[in-house]
């Protein structure tokens, strides 16, 4: 009865999963044999990569992580604050509940659309690029974060409300302190999540590699664009790998209490 | 620390203006539940005296952790009161803060783990520190200082910058009384205090209870350690299902605790 059941489900996915293909116009065989040869044709340009415009390429790309760096940076200070107002072990639902909208609504907004509304505020440039995804971030981020302090032991909570601390004082003493591992890798995920984003913000004129790669995009220079990628791929590797060390350096023993004397 | 009768002797009668509650901790009547009419106390009272050990005794699930946070505050009654040095107790429902003269360890003392073992115990103060101070970490001299006596007094002097996963099970437990302490408290509850702990170390830590308890302090404890009660109870309080089974006065009777725990 229960396999049944089971059986009938897998059908009703895979016929909706065959209406949706033929929507979106895969299901078409004639098409997807052109793609695969558009596809080749493609490859081909791409190789060998051109080593020429790395110069220039190195110095958009540095400007790339300073975005990044400074989107992050500012997207965490005024994520940190509203994360503790969206949580429930210090406020009531009618602190949280609006705090959570609003970040929510923050966080649907791409970072590339908000970067937009920065170019038109304060000019084109790395500077909108950075606000973008300093909006972004703080979207992002304060979800995050506000998840991560509703997982710290309320044991330890309510320890310390029993002294009678502020709700300030839980905030300092308890939830961030108890949190740091998840803060930390938070914070270095959402760096390297913004590297990435940040190598399309040249797309909307804020600033980056962005405005070579779409350049190069246009031009048909698909070698230069591997080259563009290529430095792209290598930064997000190293980043991912800096990432690591930090992490072991900075982070404690998730289940270090050894056994009781 | 309740008194006075009038003065005798010669010369005017003296009057008190204030009568004190003679308990330092008072429940009266309560009822607890966490889901509709599945009660985990039902109507319970008891009083735990100044310079006194209250054991609370009882089954897994009997209610003993309810009512120790229900006495802090931490939960409210459906019905009853407690009070507090003779003042209702107000429970945190409305997330502001709790009296500071009420220190609760819970069962696994509630410790913040990255911080350290002087750190934990200058939070026992942080009712005393304003609110910008304490967000700088900017800790008063003579806290910082009493902080250090009292870790060096319970033996751990030279743990204390170290953080506390890194501690012994013992280690954290003295810790936690120091924390306490921090909050210069006239009442102390301890959940399970000393469960997890071998006999030679609770030993140690029951001889730091009673120093406690010998400077005015009611402590109210629950445990399961029968040889605990025998040694250290002023007061044996047996919970069943809920309810108050036992409520002894003095020396309590290990034979009739025993029957009040299993009937």
């Amino acid at each position: 009865m229960r396999r049944h059941r089971g059986a009938i489900l897998v059908a009703t996915l895979l016929v909706l999963l065959a209406l949706a293909l033929a929507d979106v116009g895969l299901l078409d065989p004639l098409r997807i044999v052109r793609g695969v040869g558009n596809l080749g044709e493609f490859a081909s340009a791409l190789f060998p990569p051109d080593p020429s415009s790395l110069p220039t390429l190195a110095e958009a790309m540095l400007e790339t992580i300073e975005i990044a760096f400074v989107g992050t940076a500012i997207g965490f200070a005024l994520a940190l604050p509203l994360s503790l107002a969206a949580s429930p072990v210090l406020f009531g639902p009618a602190v949280t509940a609006p705090v959570k909208i609003l970040l929510a609504a923050v966080r649907t907004v791409p970072a590339l659309f908000w970067a937009i509304v920065f170019v038109v505020a304060v000019g084109l440039g790395p500077g909108a690029g950075a606000l973008g995804v300093a909006l972004y971030s703080l979207g992002y981020l304060g979800k995050l974060l506000y998840e991560t302090f509703d997982g710290v032991d309320p044991e330890v909570v309510e320890a310390v409300r029993s002294v009678g601390a502020s709700r300030s004082q839980l905030a300092r003493y308890v939830l961030i302190p108890e949190a740091a591992n998840g803060i930390l890798a938070q914070l270095l995920f959402m760096f390297e999540y913004n590297v990435r984003a940040s190598s399309i913000m040249g797309f909307v004129g804020a600033g980056g590699i962005g405005f070579y790669i779409l350049g190069y995009l246009g031009l048909l220079r698909y070698d230069l664009l591997l080259t563009a990628l290529l430095l792209t791929l290598l930064v997000v590797v190293a980043i991912d790998r800096a990432s690591a060390v930090i992490r072991r350096m900075f982070l404690y023993p998730v289940a270090p209490m050894p056994p009781g004397e | 620390m309740g008194l006075t009768a009038a003065q005798q002797g010669p010369g005017p009668t003296v009057r008190t203006v204030a009568v004190q509650d003679p308990a330092a901790l008072r429940v009266h009547d309560a009822w607890v539940s966490y889901v509709p009419r599945r009660p985990v106390l039902r109507g319970v009272s008891l009083e735990a005296h100044a310079g006194a050990v209250t054991m609370v005794l009882g089954m897994s699930g009997s209610g003993k952790t309810t009512l120790l946070k229900l006495c802090k505050g931490l939960l409210a009654p459906q019905r009853g009161e407690v009070r507090v040095l003779g003042a209702p107790v107000v429970p945190a429902q409305s997330r502001g803060r709790l009296d500071s003269r009420v220190a609760y360890i819970p069962q696994q003392l509630g410790l913040v783990r990255t911080l350290t073992a002087l750190d934990n115990t200058l939070t026992g103060a942080l009712a005393r520190i304003g609110a910008v101070p304490s967000l700088l970490r900017l800790v008063p001299e003579n806290e910082l200082r009493q902080a250090r006596e009292l870790i060096a007094r319970l033996g751990i002097g030279h743990k204390a910058d170290e953080k506390v996963y890194a501690l012994s099970g013992g280690e954290r437990q003295r810790v936690a009384i120091a924390r306490a302490l921090m909050q210069q408290p006239r009442v102390v509850l301890a959940d399970e205090f000393i469960s997890d702990l071998d006999p030679l170390t609770s030993t140690e830590i029951m001889g730091i209870v009673r120093d406690i308890v010998a400077t005015g302090v009611a402590v109210v404890m629950t445990t399961h350690e029968m040889d605990v009660v025998r040694r250290h109870a002023d007061q044996v309080i047996v919970l069943r299902d809920g309810e108050k089974v036992l409520d002894t006065q003095g020396a309590p009777d290990p034979a009739a605790i025993t029957s009040a725990l299993r009937a």
